[in-house]
């Protein structure tokens, strides 16, 4: 790793960044500063505006306003040393799904200009790694969520990023490929790298990530490390419904045929 | 629940279906109704076709082949449009504690209410009546009418249930995206059968016919003709082979329905390793440049062989650029000029390159970071293109020249399809940045709901403007054939056209390269709807 991977220095800094669509608001207004090194993550119930935030962050997205400096480099002025340094995986998008596993990471490869026999290389590595190497041959149409989860993740790898985003990368994913997936974020974070990744499951979260950001309706409720930010809670999920505002909807009379005793 | 009970109810859920389906948006029922109309006066149209041949000689012949036809479009119809009835897939109601035997019966019921089985209707009662002579023969007609059109339903179902894991496969989509190539080649063939007949006469068919006749559905039809003559034993058993085509068919069906609700589904379980196969395509690899173009190309070429819907594209192009000027030649009205044709169409191929990335444009997008890459990017996508586009428009130009026998003429024709080909590719790599518009990979349609003007504008546009672009080379080939002792020096024309094209094309991508950078996120927001 080389510049920003150090102790105390920032990955990724938002300023001010907004997103409407039409009426609605997406993402109002975000102020964040993520650490480097740090397995972060960002969480919030599903339409908080995470994907939209993601996406505007890694340049996928033009915001209405504000800006993203990656590792001191602004995603939109200077997008030759942001794209070259941070990986993704966003969610809701194809990948070139007419290819083979291994076909994919080759053309992502060497479109992220590696020379091809390094490509092929790392390819065969992470495909080993992420247990892919026996469908390797098999067009991605045909994989599995969690395979085609992996085989994103191995495309967002390939060309060793110092910042890995990664949006809803346990979705939809059995547990032995979500293992398989952990074990390899965990390494490669353990290196100095940072990893973001978005989700709504807090279990998952806070036994992952060492920082958290929390979102709920476009904005950013509370961020900081874990411990600090799960405060008195016993666990994050109770942090989270209580900033979020959440209350447990009582299941009190309404359901009371539900279960045992007559049909 | 009783058998009359069970086809009630499956009677009324296809029934709610099809209302529901047109309460869902104002188009389809306009597209229903508009079905519903044509339907009618097509059927109203050969009723008094039939009528009017009515004792004509070759009528038999006609009804019994048109039911065989009817037939064949009922056997094809469930593999290419699997999804066009919600009744049609049983494995909806595996869940059900149901029988098979009533489970057919109801299902067969259900069948017989839609468009299909109306229009089938009135081409059989056109057929019978045209045929029928005599209060006997319009009794038997009534009975081959409902014999041939059960025929033809359970045919239809028992090819789909035969065939359902192959229909809910990704390679059964697959296929039906390539069917409404199937049914424009179709009507090419029968619309040029049709002028040979027209020409040939009608009476070569009645040795097809006499065949025909004892081949259900159209044996139906067959006997009716056969009790109009009296030939009441002949009538009988031609009935009787209908009627035993529908329990055979029924039994065929019932069989596969057992299969396919009892055994597991093969979707599901583990494939087994096909183990490491080197493709071809390594060799290709090494053929193509290095760096970004040649991993462009080669995926962009991978993507014409392995993506039903470019595979689609690329095949009516293909096509209709050979048919129009080889065929146009063959008949004697074709100018070489027609030869263009193949060039513009392959051309057209450039256009909305992104929108056939769909959503994986992403992938595209995050290694883009400067025009230069976005050149690389649309360089490659061009040079793909180029790599079929070249030799075969050279081809088509060759062939139709010699059809023709006007090879003086071949020079300025092929110099004018390079110079039409560059003009497109750049007008294409600049409109795929400017209106990029996504393309759904399901169904049939080409362009996501709200961006069919986007696609209009950039296609025809696009065209216009590739036809201004080529038109010093098009002025120059007229001044060149109007001009006294001009057809000297028409032979330049090849390399002039080559490299007004080359020109054009180089042009092109460079006014698309910045704007393509510069835009990775709306381009990426367009070709994402689909």
């Amino acid at each position: 790793m080389t510049e920003g991977a150090g102790a105390g220095a920032t990955a990724v800094r938002v300023q001010g960044l907004w997103k409407r669509y039409g009426e609605q608001v997406a993402v109002a207004g975000i102020d964040l500063e993520l650490p480097a090194g740090r397995f972060i993550g960002l969480v919030g119930p599903n339409g908080a505006g995470k994907t939209t935030t993601l996406s505007m962050v890694t340049g996928l997205l033009r915001p209405d306003q504000g800006t993203v400096e990656i590792a001191g480099h602004d995603v939109w002025h200077d997008p030759v040393a942001v794209k070259a340094r941070i990986g993704v995986l966003p969610e809701g998008l194809r990948l070139f799904e007419r290819l083979s596993g291994r076909e994919l990471l080759a053309y992502t490869g060497r479109l992220r200009g590696l020379p091809g026999t390094e490509v092929d290389k790392r390819a065969t590595q992470l495909l080993d790694v992420l247990d892919l190497a026996g469908a390797q041959h098999k067009l991605v149409v045909d994989y599995s969520t969690g395979m085609r989860k992996k085989i994103g993740m191995a495309a967002a790898l390939l060309h060793n990023p110092e910042v890995l985003f990664l949006d809803e990368p346990f979705e939809g994913v059995d547990p032995v490929s979500a293992q398989t997936i952990r074990g390899v974020l965990e390494r490669y974070t353990s290196s100095g790298a940072t990893v973001v990744f978005s989700s709504h499951v807090m279990e998952l979260v806070e036994s992952l990530c060492d920082w958290v950001a929390v979102m709920a309706a476009g904005r950013i409720r509370a961020h900081g490390p874990l411990a600090e930010v799960r405060g008195g809670a016993p666990t994050l999920q109770q942090a989270f419904l209580e900033l979020v505002g959440a209350r447990a909807r009582s299941a009190g009379t309404d359901l009371d045929w539900l279960g045992g005793g007559a049909r | 629940m009783s058998t009359a009970e069970l086809t009630a109810t499956v009677v009324r859920l296809k029934l709610s279906l099809l209302r529901n389906g047109l309460r869902q948006s104002a188009g389809r029922r306009a597209a229903y109704l508009t079905s519903v109309v044509v339907v009618i006066l097509v059927a109203a149209l050969q009723l008094i076709g039939l009528i009017a041949l009515r004792g004509s000689a070759h009528v038999t012949t006609i009804a019994v082949l048109l039911a065989e036809i009817l037939a064949l479009g009922w056997a094809v119809m469930p593999l290419f449009f699997p999804s066009g009835d919600e009744t049609l897939d049983p494995t909806r109601l595996v869940m059900l504690p149901l029988r098979p035997q009533p489970l057919i019966r109801a299902l067969l019921a259900a069948s017989l209410v839609g468009i299909g089985p109306l229009f089938t209707l009135c081409l059989l009662a056109g057929s019978v009546l045209a045929v029928a002579h005599g209060a006997a023969a319009y009794a038997t007609a009534v009975a081959a009418v409902v014999l041939a059109l059960l025929v033809c339903v359970a045919l239809a179902r028992a090819v789909a249930a035969a065939n359902v894991r192959l229909l809910t496969s990704r390679k059964g989509r697959d296929l039906a995206v390539l069917s409404g190539l199937v049914v424009a080649v179709g009507t090419q063939l029968v619309n040029f059968g049709a002028q040979r007949l027209g020409t040939a006469g009608l009476g070569r068919l009645d040795p097809v016919g006499d065949v025909l006749r004892w081949i259900p559905p159209a044996s139906a039809i067959g006997a009716v003709d056969s009790v109009s003559k009296g030939s009441y034993g002949t009538g009988l058993a031609q009935l009787a082979l209908s009627a035993a085509a529908v329990a055979g068919l029924g039994t065929l069906w019932s069989r596969s329905l057992t299969k396919l609700m009892t055994a597991p589904d093969a979707s599901t379980l583990q494939a087994a390793d096909p183990g490491p196969r080197e493709r071809g395509s390594a060799g290709l690899s090494r053929l193509l440049p290095p760096g970004r173009t040649g991993t462009v190309m080669e995926r962009s070429l991978r993507y014409v062989w392995r993506d039903p819907k470019t595979k689609a594209a690329w095949v009516t192009s293909l096509a209709i650029g050979l048919i129009v000027p080889v065929f146009n030649a063959l008949q004697g009205t074709g100018s070489l000029y027609f030869a263009c044709f193949a060039a513009g169409m392959l051309g057209i191929q450039m256009y909305n390159q992104f929108g056939q990335d769909t959503s994986a444009f992403w992938m595209v997008a995050m290694t883009i970071s400067s025009p230069r890459d976005a050149y690389a990017e649309l360089r490659g996508r061009a040079l793909a293109l180029l790599l079929i586009t070249l030799p075969y428009a050279t081809l088509v130009t060759v062939v139709t020249t010699a059809l023709l026998d006007d090879w003086p003429k071949l020079p300025e024709v092929l110099g004018l399809s390079f110079a039409l080909l560059g003009a497109m590719l750049a007008t294409g790599a600049w409109s795929s940045a400017r209106f990029p518009y996504s393309i759904p990979q399901e169904g049939y349609k080409n362009v996501a709901p709200g961006q069919a003007g986007l696609a209009w504008i950039s296609i025809l546009g696009g065209m216009v403007s590739a036809a201004l672009l080529s038109s010093p080379v098009i002025a120059a080939t007229i001044w060149l054939n109007v001009t006294a002792g001009g057809d000297r020096w028409s032979w330049l024309l090849l390399p002039a056209g080559a490299a007004y094209g080359a020109l054009l094309l180089l042009l092109g991508l460079r006014l698309a390269a910045p704007r393509t950078a510069r835009r990775l996120p709306e381009i990426l927001a367009a070709v994402s709807k689909g």
